[in-house]
C-alpha cells in the first residue's frame, strides 16, 4: 500500500491531503482533469466530471495519463470501476468534430458513424443540422455552433471544435510592466485561457483578475469588448487598463447608461446591455458592431439571462469569464461553463494568501442577543418579514458602534442590505453612506476619499458588493445581506482582501442575531468561504463590549 | 445382457478403481446403491451417463465418440487410429468414468451412451448390413462423387426427390450400397463409407488440446492492490446494504424477490449499478446474512451480527464460499429478456451455474497475472465443456462469473489475485487481514462542517459518526457532514451535546472548529427546551413524598430510576418488570396503559426466523474421502449380503431380542472398538425413536463424531447420523 496524498472515492470525488509532502506536486498533476470543489484546511476535495475529463482531453491529456496520475498518488487502490469509467468517458471525446469546411462552411465530422447516427436522431440536435454530405459528414449552420456543442455535450458526445476562432479586428495591445510585475498565477491563468481558446478563470477577490483580463488582451491583440457589472467597475477597469497596458484614453470607450462610446476596447455594463426598449434588447447589437477579437465577462457568476442566450450565438469569438465565486444560488454554473467555456484556471484562496498576494483575513461572527421584547416581536413577525426584522435589530447598532470605535484609525466598511438600517447606521456613526441612489459622481468621490484615507469609515449597500477596489480597507462589518447568498459573503470579504501596504491582516465581522433565521442564513452564507478554508470564529456581543476579541 | 457384463466389469474392479469412479460420478452414490447390480443399472442409465459426458472436455468427447461408432469389442489401437495417438492417454480416463468398459476381447461402450451422444454421432450414419467394396468408391462417377462430398462430414442424411427415380449419382451409389435408402425421400450414408472417405478418421479437426487463453498481462502488485480494494469494497457493500435494511426493511414481492424500485433504491444507496446491487443482495442472501421473514419483510439475520465481529478474511470467506457453490445467478436480474426476474426471488437458479463458475475460475488459475480476453476464455471453456445439453455452455454465465469474481476481489484488474488463488487452493486467507488498509481511529474535522476519515474507520467510531453526521462520500476514505439535522439525530439517540463534543475532540486529529462546537451547543440547547426522551416505563405519583422515597430506595437501584419532575420518575425497565419489583419492595403500584411511552430513533430489527440460505439445485455435492470410503464399504457389504439378505434379517430380529442393553458410555466404547478393530463389520443396533420405541437397524459404522455415529443404514441405503444416547445396544453380525 503506497502512502500517497490522494484518496479516490467511489463517487468520483478525490480527496487530497494537503498536509502530505507530495500534496503540491499532486495538486499540479490532477489539476488538468479534476475540478476543485472545496479547499478547507486539511483535505481538499476534487471531483472527476465528464466535462473535466473532456477538457483534459481537449488540452491533450489522454486517459492513460489520468489513470497513471491517479494510481501514482493514490493512498489506497483506485476503484477499478473509476478507472474504467475514466477511460470510457475520455474515449467519447473527439469522435465528433466541428470543422470549418472551405465548401460547406461549418461541418460536423465523425470517426464513428454509429455515434453520428445516434446524435442526428436526437430531438434536440436534428433541427440544428443541415444537409448530410456523406456518411461521416453533415452540415451545421454556423449560428448554431454554440447550441450544437451544448446539446452534444448533454448527450455525452462532446464535439471537438476545430472550427477555430475569428481573430477579430487586430489592435495592438501590450502589457506595460514598468512599475509593476504580472504575478506568476496571473500569467498562468492568462496562458491557460489563451491555449484553451475560451473559458473561465476563477481567482479570489483582490487577486487581480483585471490584470488577467489585460494579459488576455495582450495575447489577443485585437479589439475587445468588456462586460462589467456597473459603471463604477467600468471606470475602474478603464483606469487599470490605462495603468497596466499600452492603451491610451482614446482607445477605451465606455458604454453605459451615461455614455455610449464604441472604441477598439469598449467597456459595457450588464445593465445597459439588458435594457429593453419597446420590448427588445436595444443594445445587444453591440456584440455585432465591431469585429471583436475577445469578449471579457467580468464577474461572470452574475451573467444575466439575455446575455447568456446571446453568448450562445457568438461561439466563434474568444470569450473570457472572470470570477471569484462561481456559485450561483440558481444552479446555473453549468450553463456558464458550456457557454463561456470550461474552467481554465482555479486555485484555492488560501494558496494565493500563502503567496502573499491577498491579505490574510480573519472571519468573525458576532452573535447578538435579542432583547426580550425583540424576541417576542420576532416570534410574531410575518414569515416574509422575519429576516428583515432580525437582521436589522437595534441591538446590532450598538455592536457595530463598538466595533467601529475599537478599530478607530483603520479603514472600515459597514455593509448591509436594508437602506433604513444603513441610513440609521450612517447617522449613528456619523459617516457617509453609499447606496443605489447615490449618483455615480458622488460615489466616486467618496470612494476616492476613502482610498486616500480622508474618510476612514463608509456605510455601503450592496452596490459595493462587487468590483469596487478599495485597497486599504481592512475591516468589513456586515450587518445584513441577501439572505443566504454564499457568493455575496465571499464578495464582501473580497473587498478587504487587497494586500495592505504594511502587510496587515483584514478582519471581516458578520453581526448576526442569535437563535433567529439570521443565524441560519449566516451559516449558509459562510459555506463557500468555509470551503475555501476560512474558519469563522464565533464571539458573543458581550465579548465585543468587554473588548475580549 | 449388457448390464450384466457391465456389472461383471464393476465387480472385477478393485477398491481404488471404484472410488475413482464414484469421485468422477458422485451421482452414483447418492444414495448408495445396495449392490453392484443396482450400481451397474444406475451407471448405465441415460441420465447418469449424460452427466458423465457433460463433464468431458472436447478431446475426451471426440475419443468417446470414436469409441461409440466403432464396432465392439474394440481396442485402443483402433481408437487411436480413428483419432490420434494422444487418444491413448484419454482412454484410461474414460474407463475410470465407466464410459467405456473392458469385457471379452476388448472395450465396450454402454448401449445408452450412444443414445446420450445423439443419433448421428460425429455426423456419422448407421452401419450398413450389406457387403461393401470400398475400393469401388475411387471409380465413382463424378455425379456420385459430388453427392458423397456433400454428405461425408455429416449430416449423413440426403434428400432426394423420389427414391424410386434417383438421379444418376445417387443411383450408382444406391446400387453399390454406398447409400442406404431410408424412406421415400431420404438416403443415408453408411458409417463405413463415411469413415473411409474421411480418411479413416472420425473428426475433421482433432481438438487434442485446449485453445490458449490470451489476455492482458497485469502486474502482480497491482492485481493484489486492486483485489484488496475490491474485497474491502464488497465487505462495505454488504454491511451497508444490511444496515440499510435493518432500519428500513424492504418488502418482498408477492411473487417472491425484491421489487425494481427497492433495487433501484439500493443501487443508489450503494452507488453501484443495478446488476451489482442485485449481486450484493444475492451474496448476503446465499450466505445467510439476510432472509425473508414470513411477513415478507427482508431483514438481516442474527448471523449478520456475528459476521460483523469477524476479521475481514473470515467475513470474506463467509461470502465467497457460498458464492462458489450456489446455483443462483444474480446476473439474470435486469437482463432485457428476463424483465420479471427479481433478485432474492425464486427464479434465479440455473443448473449449470456453479459448474460454469468453477470452470471459469479454474481457467483463471491457469493463466497467472493475466486478465483474459473474454472471447478466448469463452473458447477455452467451450473446449472444456463441449456438451450441448441444456443449450450448451452459456457465455453469459462466464461473463457474470468473471464480473462477480472481480467484485469479490477473487480477481483484481481481471486477473486471479493471490487471495483468489488461496481461496481456490483452500489455503489460509490470513493475508487479507494483513493487506487490508489499516483501520484508522481518527478523523479530520474541517471548518466547512465536514469530517474526513482518511481510511477505513474502526467499527465503533464509524457507528457513532454514522449517527451524528451524514455520509457524503464513500470509498477508501469517508467524508461526513455535520448539520443541525445530524446533530439532532445524535441527540435523539441519547447522546448529549457534551458527549458529542468530547467524542469529536477525542476522535479528531485536528482541533474541533469553533463553529461546529457552537452548532452542537446550539442544537443541544434547543433540543433541551422541549423534553422528549425515550423511556420504557414511568412511575408517577401525586404524592411527592413517595417519589422521594422511591428515589432513595436502594433496592430499586436496578431500575436505574431518573426523576424528571417532582412527581414523575422514569426507568429503563418495562412496566411489567418495574411493577413487579416495586411490589416486591412493598409498594402498591398500579399499571397504566402504554400510551405516552415514546420510542425515538430508528429501531434496528432482525429477522424472526432462522437463516435459510437457498438450496443449491442441480449439482451433486462433491463427496469427501470419508463419504467415498463409506459408499464403497456400503456397496461391498451390500453386495456380500444381497444373496443372504433374508438370513441377515433373521439374525437381526433374533438379535434384537437378545441385544443386551448398554449405557451410552458402554455403547460408545463398543462402537469405537468396532470402528478401530473391525471397521468393515456390519453391526446390529437397537435405536430408540422420539417416542422411545426401539427399532432394530443394521448398519455399517463409518465415523464417530460429537455424540453421534455416522453410519449407513441398510434399510434405507443412506448415510445417517445416529445419536449415541439413543442406541440401546450393539452387536456384531
Amino acid at each position: 500500500m503506497s502512502d500517497g496524498p490522494l484518496i479516490v472515492q467511489s463517487d468520483k470525488t478525490i480527496l487530497l491531503d494537503i498536509d502530505h509532502p507530495l500534496s503540491t506536486e499532486c495538486r499540479r498533476a490532477i489539476a488538468p482533469f479534476a475540478e476543485l470543489e472545496r479547499s478547507p484546511e486539511h483535505i481538499h476535495t476534487y471531483r472527476l466530471t465528464n466535462l473535466g475529463l473532456w477538457n483534459a482531453r481537449a488540452a491533450g491529456h489522454d486517459a492513460e495519463l489520468v489513470i497513471d496520475t491517479l494510481i501514482k498518488y493514490s493512498r489506497y487502490a483506485v476503484p477499478h470501476s473509476i478507472l474504467v469509467d475514466v477511460a470510457e468517458t475520455m474515449s467519447r471525446y473527439g469522435r465528433l468534430r466541428l470543422e470549418a469546411d472551405p465548401v460547406h462552411g461549418l461541418i460536423l465530422v465523425t470517426t464513428d458513424v454509429g455515434v453520428l447516427e445516434e446524435v442526428i436522431r436526437a430531438k434536440k440536435i436534428a433541427p440544428l443540422l443541415g444537409a448530410r454530405i456523406d456518411n461521416e459528414t453533415i452540415v451545421v449552420h454556423p449560428s448554431q455552433r454554440g447550441a450544437i456543442k451544448q446539446s452534444l455535450l448533454r448527450l455525452g458526445w462532446p464535439a471537438e471544435d476545430f472550427a477555430g476562432y475569428v481573430d477579430g479586428q487586430a489592435h495592438e495591445i501590450a502589457l506595460k510592466e514598468s512599475d509593476w510585475k504580472i504575478r506568476p498565477y496571473q500569467s498562468l491563468a492568462a496562458e491557460g485561457f489563451w491555449h484553451g481558446g475560451s473559458g473561465v478563470v476563477v481567482l479570489p477577490c483582490g487577486a487581480g483578475k483585471t490584470i488577467v483580463g489585460a494579459a488576455a488582451m495582450a495575447h489577443a491583440k485585437a479589439t475587445t469588448l468588456i462586460l462589467v457589472t456597473n459603471t463604477v467597475a467600468a471606470r475602474q477597469w478603464r483606469d487599470e487598463l490605462l495603468r497596466r497596458t499600452t492603451l491610451n484614453e482614446d482607445e477605451i470607450g465606455e458604454y453605459s447608461g451615461a455614455k455610449k462610446e464604441i472604441r477598439p476596447v469598449t467597456i459595457a455594463t450588464y445593465q445597459v446591455m439588458t435594457k429593453k426598449k419597446n420590448g427588445v434588447y436595444a443594445h445587444l447589437d453591440l456584440f455585432d458592431t465591431h469585429d471583436w477579437g475577445l469578449i471579457i465577462y467580468d464577474e461572470v457568476h452574475l451573467l444575466p439571462a439575455p446575455i447568456f442566450r446571446f453568448t450562445a450565438d457568438i461561439q466563434s469569438r474568444r470569450r473570457l469569464g472572470l470570477t471569484a465565486t462561481l456559485v450561483r444560488e440558481d444552479g446555473m454554473e453549468g450553463e456558464v461553463f458550456s457557454l463561456i467555456g470550461p474552467k481554465r484556471f482555479d486555485v484555492p484562496w488560501k494558496e494565493i494568501e500563502a503567496q502573499g498576494y491577498i491579505a490574510p483575513a480573519e472571519c468573525i461572527e458576532v452573535r447578538v442577543n435579542l432583547t426580550e421584547a425583540e424576541r417576542l416581536s420576532y416570534a410574531t413577525a410575518e414569515p416574509e418579514e422575519r429576516y428583515r426584522y432580525c437582521a436589522t435589530t437595534r441591538t446590532k447598532r450598538n455592536v457595530v458602534e463598538e466595533l467601529v470605535s475599537h478599530h478607530a484609525g483603520e479603514q472600515i466598511l459597514v455593509i448591509g442590505q436594508y437602506l433604513d438600517q444603513l441610513d440609521d447606521l450612517s447617522e449613528t456613526l456619523g459617516v457617509p453612506v453609499i447606496k443605489g441612489e447615490t449618483p455615480i459622481k458622488e460615489r466616486e468621490k467618496l470612494f476616492a476619499a476613502f482610498r486616500t484615507g480622508e474618510i476612514t469609515c463608509l456605510v455601503v449597500s450592496k452596490v459595493a458588493n462587487f468590483s469596487v477596489d478599495l485597497p486599504e480597507a481592512t475591516i468589513a462589518i456586515q450587518v445584513s445581506g441577501a439572505f443566504g447568498s454564499r457568493q455575496e459573503e465571499a464578495q464582501r470579504l473580497g473587498r478587504i482582501l487587497r494586500p495592505k501596504a504594511d502587510g496587515r491582516g483584514a478582519k471581516f465581522y458578520s453581526v448576526v442575531s442569535r437563535d433567529t433565521i439570521d443565524q441560519d442564513f449566516a451559516q449558509n452564507r459562510q459555506r463557500f468561504l468555509a470551503e475555501q478554508g476560512y474558519s469563522y470564529k464565533i464571539i458573543d456581543a458581550d465579548d465585543v463590549f468587554q473588548g475580549k476579541f | 445382457m449388457e448390464t450384466r457384463s457391465f456389472a461383471d466389469y464393476l465387480r472385477s474392479l478393485d477398491d481404488a478403481a471404484l472410488i475413482s469412479l464414484f469421485a468422477h460420478r458422485p451421482d452414483l452414490i447418492s444414495p448408495v446403491p445396495p449392490d453392484v447390480a443396482s450400481l451397474a443399472i444406475r451407471a448405465t442409465s441415460a441420465p447418469s451417463l449424460a452427466r458423465a459426458v457433460d463433464a468431458l472436455n472436447a478431446w475426451q468427447l471426440q475419443v468417446l465418440e470414436a469409441c461409440a461408432v466403432t464396432p465392439e469389442p474394440f481396442t485402443e489401437k483402433v481408437i487411436s487410429a480413428l483419432t490420434d495417438k494422444a487418444a491413448l492417454f484419454v482412454i484410461p480416463g474414460l474407463l475410470e468414468r465407466g464410459l467405456i468398459f473392458t469385457g471379452k476381447d476388448g472395450y465396450y461402450v454402454p448401449t445408452n451412451l450412444r443414445e446420450v451422444l445423439g443419433n448421428e454421432i460425429a455426423g456419422l450414419g448407421p452401419e450398413t448390413m450389406a457387403k461393401l467394396s470400398l475400393k469401388k468408391l475411387e471409380d465413382a462417377p463424378p455425379a456420385s462423387k459430388k453427392v458423397l462430398d456433400a454428405m461425408v462430414w455429416g449430416p449423413p442424411r440426403g434428400s432426394v426427390s423420389d427414391i424410386k427415380k434417383p438421379s444418376v449419382g445417387v443411383e450408382w451409389l444406391l446400387k453399390e450400397n454406398f447409400l442406404i435408402p431410408f424412406n421415400q425421400k431420404t438416403v443415408l450414408l453408411p458409417r463405413e463409407v463415411a469413415i473411409h472417405l474421411r480418411g479413416g478418421k472420425i473428426h475433421r479437426e482433432l481438438l487434442t488440446s485446449s485453445p490458449a487463453i490470451v489476455g492482458e498481462n497485469r502486474d502482480e502488485k497491482n492485481i493484489s492492490l486492486a483485489a484488496i480494494a475490491n474485497i474491502s469494497t464488497v465487505l462495505r457493500w454488504v454491511e451497508e446494504l444490511l444496515n440499510f435494511w435493518a432500519q428500513e426493511p424492504a418488502d418482498a414481492l408477492r411473487s417472491g424477490g425484491l421489487g425494481i424500485r427497492d433495487l433501484k433504491e439500493i443501487s443508489l444507496h450503494l452507488g453501484v449499478d443495478e446488476s451489482c446491487a442485485a449481486f450484493v443482495m444475492e451474496l448476503a442472501y446465499i450466505s445467510g446474512l439476510l432472509t425473508i421473514d414470513p411477513d415478507d419483510r427482508i431483514l438481516p439475520t442474527t448471523n449478520f451480527d456475528i459476521w460483523l465481529t469477524l476479521s475481514p478474511s473470515e467475513k470474506w470467506q463467509r461470502l465467497v464460499a457460498p458464492w462458489l457453490t450456489t446455483s443462483r445467478l444474480s446476473g439474470l436480474v435486469g437482463k432485457v429478456e428476463n424483465k420479471n426476474i427479481a433478485p432474492l426471488g425464486p427464479e434465479l437458479d440455473r443448473a449449470a451455474a456453479a459448474s460454469t463458475r468453477t470452470l471459469t475460475l479454474k481457467l483463471l488459475q491457469e493463466i497467472p497475472n493475466c486478465e483474459p480476453n473474454f472471447e478466448s476464455i469463452y473458447k477455452a471453456a467451450l473446449w472444456h465443456r463441449p456438451s450441448k445439453r441444456y443449450g450448451g455452455l452459456q457465455g453469459d454465465y462466464i461473463a457474470w462469473a468473471l464480473r462477480e469474481a472481480e467484485w469479490l476481489g477473487i480477481t483484481g484488474q481481471g486477473a486471479l489475485s493471490k487471495y483468489g488463488a488461496e481461496l481456490l487452493d483452500g489455503a489460509e486467507l490470513d493475508s487479507i487481514n494483513q493487506d487490508m488498509p489499516k483501520t484508522v481511529d481518527h478523523i479530520l474535522i474541517q471548518s466547512d462542517h465536514t469530517a474526513i476519515a482518511p481510511g477505513p474507520l474502526e467499527h465503533e467510531v464509524a457507528q457513532v459518526l454514522a449517527i451524528i453526521a451524514d455520509i457524503e462520500s464513500r470509498g477508501g476514505a469517508t467524508v461526513y457532514r455535520f448539520s443541525e439535522a445530524t446533530i439532532r439525530r445524535g441527540l435523539d439517540h441519547g447522546k448529549t451535546g457534551d458527549e458529542i463534543k468530547i467524542f469529536l475532540t477525542k476522535t479528531s486529529k485536528t482541533p474541533v472548529p469553533q463553529p461546529l462546537e457552537y452548532l452542537i451547543t446550539d442544537v443541544a440547547k434547543k433540543h433541551g427546551k422541549l423534553r422528549v426522551g425515550s423511556t420504557s416505563s414511568f412511575i408517577r405519583s401525586e404524592d411527592p413524598s413517595i417519589i422521594t422515597q422511591i428515589m432513595n430506595d436502594k433496592r430499586l437501584d436496578v431500575l436505574s430510576l431518573r426523576q424528571i419532575s417532582t412527581d414523575v420518575i422514569i426507568c429503563n425497565m418495562d412496566s411489567a418488570d418495574s411493577i413487579s419489583l416495586l411490589r416486591s419492595c412493598g409498594y402498591l403500584p398500579a399499571g397504566e396503559d402504554s400510551r405516552g411511552t415514546l420510542l425515538s430513533g430508528p429501531r434496528i430489527m432482525r429477522a424472526q426466523s432462522k437463516a435459510r440460505p437457498p438450496r443449491i439445485i442441480g449439482e451433486v455435492e462433491v463427496p469427501d474421502e470419508i463419504q467415498l470410503q463409506g459408499a464403497l464399504r456400503a456397496l461391498r457389504t451390500g453386495e456380500k449380503s444381497t444373496h443372504k439378505q433374508s438370513t441377515l434379517r433373521n439374525i437381526a430380529s433374533n438379535a434384537l431380542g437378545s441385544l443386551p442393553r448398554t449405557t451410552a458410555n458402554e455403547t460408545l466404547e463398543m462402537l469405537s472398538d468396532f470402528l478401530q478393530n473391525q471397521p468393515t463389520k456390519s453391526l446390529s443396533i437397537g435405536y430408540a425413536d422420539n417416542n422411545g420405541l426401539v427399532s432394530h437397524r443394521i448398519i455399517d459404522p463409518l465415523k464417530l463424531s460429537a455424540g453421534s455415529l455416522m453410519a449407513r443404514d441398510h434399510a434405507t441405503g443412506e448415510i445417517t447420523s445416529f445419536r449415541i444416547a439413543r442406541i440401546t445396544g450393539v452387536a456384531a453380525l
